[in-house]
């Protein structure tokens, strides 16, 4: 897992992360400077919502699973605490990328 | 984060390591029952391997820690009956606090990371 | 069933159902820890003991407990001299169940505390259960 809250943007350019998506590095990336990331804004925004995505779909069938009986309590917990945080976090983001798509659309040129 | 993954293989082999000393305790009048014990779990080789995931993508995540059940010699047997018999119900239920301690302790600090990163998230 | 904590529900169950039987069986030793036959020369009650077996269950790793049999060992019984009694042989001896009182009242402590190991160790594994579910929890 990346080591979290590293203020450098390199992080941002490694998204093969071992885990869930680390989004505190991706904001601190975000917010360090965009110039230096090597990966495109928008393919860094795909990747985060089709992950947020896969987290929430795998929590669905760990719990579907849990509820059959073919997995367990422990497993079905984590499932939905990865989503829960994973989710949040790509809802701030999305909300702050919205606000500043608003800010543009309000600059008189 | 790594203490979400710490907290689940810890918990994993705890909870395995209560359905052994169950089974001691459950077995505690069948003649010639040896008592059973996990093996022990190891925080250094535990964090090794999670730190080797994370350099490496590659190393996938081998399912939930291996503990598996071995005969325990206990070197100042508390008891031993007649019949082979050597489970000691105090013993076992003393383990079975520790576990249970342990795992109130990971759980705790799960939740506590989990509203961290729930309230962090918040920007 | 793969969820340790599941089987150790299980197994705790095994156990509390085998130290009940085993609590029948002292019981009745008691009851009849005097009991004679009825007609000259009959038998008396004998005394009944119950066996263990462990038995592992696969999926789960670990030992259930099972009752193998309930037996009456072959002792002798004791023996008193009590003509006039219903059960008294030519001789006037009677037979008397060999049943001793306070090695059943000894085993029956004992079957107690193995009870309430096991139902400790029920109450262990439902806890931690829980534990794992209250993470779920928002308040």
């Amino acid at each position: 897992m990346i080591d979290p809250i590293t203020p450098s943007a390199t992080a941002v350019r490694s998204p093969a992360t071992a885990g869930g998506v680390d989004l505190t590095t991706v904001r601190t990336g975000l917010v360090a400077g965009s110039a230096e990331t090597g990966v495109d804004f928008s393919t860094m925004l795909t990747q985060l919502s089709s992950r947020a995505a896969g987290v929430v779909r795998n929590a669905e069938s760990v719990s579907i699973a849990g509820i059959q009986g073919t997995a367990t309590v422990q497993q079905v917990v984590e499932a939905v605490m990865a989503a829960e945080h994973t989710l949040q976090g790509a809802i701030a983001i999305r909300d702050k990328v919205v606000a500043a798509y608003l800010e543009l659309s309000r600059m008189q040129i | 984060m790594q203490v979400f993954n710490m907290v689940s293989r810890h918990n994993q082999w705890l909870a395995v390591r209560q359905a052994t000393i169950a089974g001691n305790i459950a077995n505690a009048n069948t003649p010639g029952f040896r008592a059973q014990d996990v093996q022990p779990f190891d925080m250094a080789v535990e964090q090794a391997r999670l730190a080797m995931a994370a350099t490496r993508p590659g190393h996938l995540d081998s399912g939930p820690a291996h503990a598996p059940a071995t005969e325990m010699r206990r070197e100042a047997p508390w008891e031993t009956s007649l019949s082979g018999n050597n489970v000691s119900l105090e013993q076992e239920l003393l383990k079975a606090g520790e576990v249970n301690r342990s795992f109130r302790l990971n759980t705790s600090i799960a939740r506590v990371f989990h509203r961290m990163l729930m309230t962090s998230s918040r920007i | 069933m793969l969820d340790p904590l599941q089987a150790t529900l299980r197994v705790g169950a095994s156990g509390l159902e085998a130290q009940s039987r085993r609590l029948r069986v002292i019981a009745e030793n008691m009851a009849n820890a005097h009991s004679t036959g009825r007609t000259p020369g009959a038998d008396p009650y004998a005394r009944r003991v119950i066996t263990f077996e462990s038995q592992l269950d696969e999926a789960a790793n670990a030992n259930i407990v099972r009752v193998v049999s309930i037996e009456q060992p072959r002792t002798t019984f004791r023996v008193e001299h009590m003509p006039g009694h219903p059960a008294a042989d030519a001789n006037g001896y009677v037979r008397l169940p060999n049943v001793d009182l306070v090695v059943e009242a000894a085993d029956m402590r004992e079957a107690n505390r193995s009870y309430e190991a096991n139902l400790q160790a029920i109450r262990q594994a439902r806890e931690m259960i829980t534990m794992t579910l209250d993470l779920l929890r928002t308040t």
